[in-house]
C-alpha cells in the first residue's frame, strides 16, 4: 500500500512541479556533489538576496525524487503519515496560481543511487550548475566509482550550451569531466590554479581570512565561518555574483 | 590490584535501578529515560540504511561525513559555527565524548571544577582519568544559580577546567547568558577549559532561552560542547552523541575517541541523521509533553509541601525537591542537618515501590534531596505520586 502511495505521490508531485516551473520560469541554479552542498547553497542564496533578488533554496535534505518537488512547491513533507500528506497534496497545485514565485531557485540535487540524477533532471532544467566535489560518499549503491561519476557526467551532458557550469578544480575527476561540457565553465579552487582561487588562508578568532584571485584581480576577504569548505562556498557565491550582475 | 578502578563506583542511579529491578510492581522515576519511543522517522531512516547495506562497516573515526555536515548546519542555526571536517566528532553517547575530552585535556592530578548538584557520572569519569573533581555548591536559595566567588575560591594551580551541564541535571536550572559570560571571564583569567554538556537544551520551559558559550567565537579555543541524541530524540539506547570544539582541541580528543571506540555505532549514526533531517517535530512534541508533566509533578509536590520544598525546573525533565522533614524522624538518619537521601530512597523503594535517585548521587550539596524524573508517562507520575503520598501518611501513622 505504502509503495503504491509513494509511486502515485512521486508522479503527482513531478508533474505538478513541471507545470509550476513551466508557468513561472524561474532560473534554476543546481548544486550537486558528494559533500558541502548545503554551504554552497547558503552562500548562493545569500549572494542573490544581497543583490535584491528573490531566491529560494531547498531546505536540508529536500533534494531527492520527493524532496526536490516539495522544495520547489514550498511544501513540507508528510513523511510516513497519510493524514499529513493530504493537505500537502491539496496545497501543491495552488503554486501554479501564486503571484510571488521566486525568480531564482537554488536547488541541491542528491544522488545516492544509479539513475537518481536522470530522474531529477526530468523535473528541473538548471541554467547554472555547481558541482562542489566528488568523493566516495554514497558509493555503496554504485558498482564502482566510475558509475557514481557517471551521474555527474550525465548532469554535465544535460547542461544547455547557454548555461554555466561551476566546478571545483581541486578535484581531478571534476577537471576531466568539465572538459567535456558544451557550456561555459568557471572553476574555483584552493590548491590548484582556477578562475577563482583562494590563497593565503589564515584562521582568525572569528573565522578565516584569505585572498582570492580572479580575472587578474586580487581581493581579500574575511568570513565568520570555519573550514575550507566555506572558502569554496564563498568563491561559488562570488562567481554567481559576478555572473548575475553581468 | 584494580588500582585504577578501586575508587570508581557504579553510578548511584544505576544502583537504584538495579535495586528497583528486584521489585515486581516498581514505578521508576529514577534513571533519566524518556517515556517515548524513538520517533518513526528515525527508525525508517535506519531501516533504509540497513537495506542499503551501509551499516556493517566502521565509519570514519569522527563519524559519517553526511552526519557531521548536517550537525554543522544545525549548529549554525543556533549561532555556533564549527567546521564539520575538523571540529565535530560523533561519539558513542555523550559519556564517551566526556571521557575522551577529559582524557585529552587533563593529566593525572589535575582538578576539574564541577558546580553541584550535577550529573553523577562526571565524577567517575574524572576519577578514571586520575583527576580530582572539585565541587562548587550551587545556591539553592537563588534557584540553584552559580556563585562566581565560590568558583574563584576553588581554583588552584592544578585546575584545568570547569565542567557544567546546562540545563542542569538534576535541578533543571538554566544558567543565563550573564552568568555564563562571567564564568567565561574567569576561565580566561585562569586559562581554563569550559566543558558544557547541553544534552537537555531542547527541553526548556516558560519561554526561557538557552545560551551556550560555544556561540562566542573568541571562546572556541576554550569551550568543548557536548550534545546527545539520547534525550531530545528518545534514543538513549542508541548511544549516539557529538561534541564540537576548536580544531586544535578536537584533534587531540579524536585520538582518545579512536582508542576508546574507533567510531560511534554506524547504525546509530544513521539514526542521528534521521533525527536531524526529520525529527524536529517530535522534539517539539516531547517538549510540550514534558512541560505538562513538569506542571503535573510540581502540582503533586505542592500537595506535599509539608515534606518537600523545591525550585520549579526551567528545563530538562527532573525536579529536585528537598526533604524538609523526614517521614518518620525516629527511623531516619540525618547528615549535616539534612535527611539521609540514600536511606530515604531505599525506604521509599521498599515501602512504596517507587524508585527515585538520592540527592547525594549528584554531589555533597544534593544531600537531603531526591531527583524525580518526570520524563515518565503522566500515568506513571500520578501513580508514583499517589504512592509517595500514601507512604508519608502511613509513616506518620495517619
Amino acid at each position: 500500500m505504502k509503495t503504491i502511495f509513494k509511486y502515485i505521490l512521486r508522479i503527482y508531485l513531478k508533474y505538478i512541479t513541471k507545470l509550476v516551473l513551466l508557468i513561472h520560469q524561474p532560473t534554476i541554479i543546481a548544486i550537486a556533489g558528494s559533500i558541502n552542498k548545503p554551504f554552497a547553497k547558503e552562500a548562493i542564496k545569500k549572494t542573490l538576496e544581497n543583490l535584491g533578488l528573490n531566491a529560494r533554496a531547498n531546505p536540508k535534505n529536500f533534494n531527492t525524487e520527493i524532496g526536490l518537488p516539495l522544495a520547489i512547491l514550498a511544501q513540507t513533507s508528510g513523511y510516513n503519515s497519510f493524514t499529513d500528506w493530504l493537505p500537502i497534496i491539496i496545497a501543491a497545485p495552488k503554486r501554479i496560481f501564486t503571484r510571488k514565485f521566486p525568480d531564482y531557485l537554488v536547488l541541491g540535487l542528491g544522488t545516492s543511487n544509479p539513475g537518481d540524477m536522470k530522474y531529477l533532471l526530468s523535473i528541473v532544467k538548471p541554467k547554472i550548475t555547481i558541482i562542489t566535489d566528488i568523493t566516495q560518499r554514497y558509493l555503496e549503491s554504485f558498482s564502482d566509482m566510475n558509475e557514481l561519476v557517471g551521474e555527474y557526467e550525465y548532469l554535465i551532458s544535460r547542461m544547455p550550451a547557454s548555461g554555466l557550469l561551476i566546478t571545483n578544480n581541486d578535484n581531478a575527476r571534476l577537471v576531466a569531466l568539465s572538459e567535456r561540457a558544451k557550456c561555459r565553465v568557471i572553476t574555483f579552487a584552493i590548491k590548484n590554479p582556477a578562475d577563482y582561487q583562494a590563497r593565503d588562508i589564515k584562521p582568525i578568532n572569528t573565522g578565516q581570512k584569505f585572498s582570492f584571485h580572479f580575472k587578474n584581480k586580487i581581493e581579500s576577504a574575511r568570513i565568520n565561518r570555519f573550514g575550507k569548505h566555506h572558502i569554496m562556498a564563498f568563491l561559488v557565491g562570488r562567481i554567481i555574483k559576478n555572473y548575475v550582475v553581468k | 590490584m584494580f588500582k585504577r578502578t578501586k575508587n570508581l563506583r557504579l553510578s548511584i542511579i544505576k544502583q537504584i535501578e538495579l535495586e528497583a529491578s528486584k521489585y515486581p510492581d516498581v514505578i521508576s522515576l529514577a534513571q533519566g529515560i524518556p517515556s517515548f519511543d524513538t520517533p518513526g522517522c528515525i527508525k525508517r531512516r535506519v531501516e533504509q540504511a540497513l537495506k542499503r547495506g551501509v551499516v556493517a562497516k566502521y565509519s570514519l573515526v569522527p563519524g559519517l561525513p553526511e552526519l557531521r555536515e548536517l550537525i554543522e548546519v544545525s549548529l549554525a542555526e543556533e549561532n555556533m559555527y564549527y567546521d564539520w571536517e575538523n571540529e565535530i566528532i560523533v561519539t558513542a553517547g555523550s559519556i564517551e565524548g566526556i571521557t575522551a575530552t577529559i582524557m585529552a585535556i587533563t593529566a593525572p592530578g589535575d582538578e576539574v571544577i564541577i558546580p553541584e548538584p550535577t550529573y553523577t557520572s562526571y565524577r567517575e569519569v574524572l576519577c578514571l582519568a586520575g583527576c580530582k573533581p572539585v565541587y562548587v555548591p550551587l545556591n539553592e536559595e537563588k534557584g540553584w544559580s552559580f556563585e562566581l566567588k565560590k568558583f574563584e575560591q576553588a581554583i588552584t594551580n592544578n585546575t584545568k577546567a570547569i565542567f557544567y551541564c546546562n540545563p542542569n541535571n538534576p535541578t533543571g536550572t538554566i544558567y543565563n547568558k550573564d552568568q555564563l559570560l562571567k564564568l567565561a571571564e574567569l576561565a580566561k583569567k585562569h586559562d581554563l577549559y569550559l566543558i558544557t554538556d547541553d544534552v537537555y537544551k531542547d527541553f526548556v520551559f516558560d519561554n526561557q532561552k538557552i545560551f551556550s558559550l560555544a556561540e562566542i567565537p573568541e571562546l572556541r579555543k576554550r569551550v568543548i560542547r557536548l550534545f546527545s541524541f539520547s534525550k531530545a530524540y528518545a534514543m538513549t539506547g542508541w548511544r549516539v552523541a557529538y561534541l564540537h570544539t576548536d580544531a586544535g582541541i578536537a584533534k587531540e580528543i579524536l585520538k582518545v575517541h579512536d582508542s576508546l571506540v574507533t567510531c560511534a555505532p554506524v547504525i546509530s549514526q544513521y539514526g542521528a541523521l534521521g533525527a536531524l533531517e526529520m525529527g524536529e517535530k517530535d522534539v517539539k512534541k516531547f517538549s510540550i509533553e514534558y512541560k505538562k508533566r513538569r506542571d503535573l509533578v510540581c502540582a503533586r509536590l505542592d500537595k506535599l509541601s509539608q515534606y518537600f520544598s523545591y525550585t520549579k525546573p526551567q528545563g530538562a525533565y527532573f525536579v529536585f525537591p528537598r526533604l524538609t522533614s523526614p517521614p518518620n524522624p525516629l527511623s531516619f538518619a540525618m547528615r549535616g542537618g539534612e535527611v539521609d537521601s540514600w536511606t530515604f530512597a531505599l525506604d521509599l523503594l521498599k515501602s512504596a515501590q517507587v524508585a527515585v535517585v538520592p540527592g547525594i548521587a549528584f554531589g555533597p550539596n544534593g544531600e537531603g534531596h531526591i531527583r524525580i524524573n518526570f520524563g515518565r508517562s503522566e500515568e506513571d507520575i500520578n501513580e508514583a505520586m499517589d504512592r509517595i503520598e500514601n507512604y508519608f501518611k502511613i509513616s506518620q501513622g495517619l
